[in-house]
């Protein structure tokens, strides 16, 4: 479901597909950029997205359609990469609904490589520029 | 026809995307504003004429549940027509608001036609 929603998301607005499972093992020459978004509601609990370099370039070159996609700020490919983190979430959610009403909180940028210290994503997708990593957390209490 | 357009969205990068689709989807005469929370977009709406508002739920300082009863209670802005804008697609929260009074909602992720559609609709029953 997790893939399902995050693909739906990357075709529909990123006008990128998914190529299928990144298989991992890749050198990486720069940072990636981590978002988490909490969710309130039934279960509650996070979502966390890990998009590499070239991934984010392409993702808001896609997203913005600018002149020159070099051109982008940070901040942009920063809002970029939340606003997909922001839209699987919801979209997941949507696809899960319950009587009760869930809430998204705004993402947050993470420390760069901060997804490193996780466990291994649920999911990784290759884009091929590039891949996404996805973290799925409930929290224990959830029904 | 011309159209002023507000996008009410706390991300630059959504607002932008919004504008470009609207561009790109073929809808001529459209002008932007934009504000980054409800409560900017009451400060718009009061100094400006908008013909259709497109906005987001989840926003600080007011979300856009906020802004649509704050509308609906606003008798000099109520007949201003709101069009949801959000990733929340569950069933419940379209239903309860379009029963504040919003008059169309659209899903994140969304196609373009989506947008035009949902936008010709609004402003078709405004103009008819």
């Amino acid at each position: 479901m997790l893939a399902d929603a995050a693909s739906e998301v990357l075709e529909t607005m990123f006008f990128t597909e998914v190529l299928g499972p990144a298989l991992g093992g890749e050198a990486e020459p720069e940072p990636r950029r981590d978002v988490r978004v909490a969710f309130a509601g039934t279960p509650s609990g996070a979502l966390t997205l890990s998009v590499s370099g070239p991934a984010a370039r392409t993702l808001a070159g896609n997203f913005l359609a600018p002149e020159q996609d070099d051109s982008l700020p940070p901040a942009q490919l920063d809002g970029v990469v939340c606003e997909l983190a922001n839209m699987i979430c919801g979209s997941l959610l949507s696809r899960v609904e319950t009587e009760c009403r869930f809430r998204l909180s705004i993402p947050e940028l993470a420390p760069a490589n901060a997804s490193h210290a996780f466990a291994p994503p649920c999911q990784s997708l290759d884009l091929g520029e590039g891949t996404i990593h996805l973290w799925l957390e409930l929290d224990s209490h959830a029904n | 026809m011309a159209f002023r357009v507000l996008i009410v969205d706390d991300s630059s990068v959504m607002r932008a995307f919004i504008r470009r689709i609207i561009l790109l989807s073929g809808m001529d005469g459209a002008e932007f504003m934009e504000a980054s929370d409800g409560q900017e977009a009451l400060g718009v709406l009061r100094n400006e004429w908008v013909d259709v508002v497109l906005t987001d739920i989840n926003m600080p300082t007011m979300d856009g549940e906020q802004l649509v009863r704050s509308l609906a209670a606003d008798e000099l802005l109520k007949s201003v027509p709101v069009v949801i804008v959000s990733t929340d697609g569950t069933e419940s929260r379209m239903h309860q608001m379009l029963a504040l009074g919003a008059r169309g909602y659209v899903k994140k992720p969304f196609l373009p036609e989506t947008l035009r559609a949902e936008l010709e609709r609004v402003l078709g029953e405004t103009y008819a």
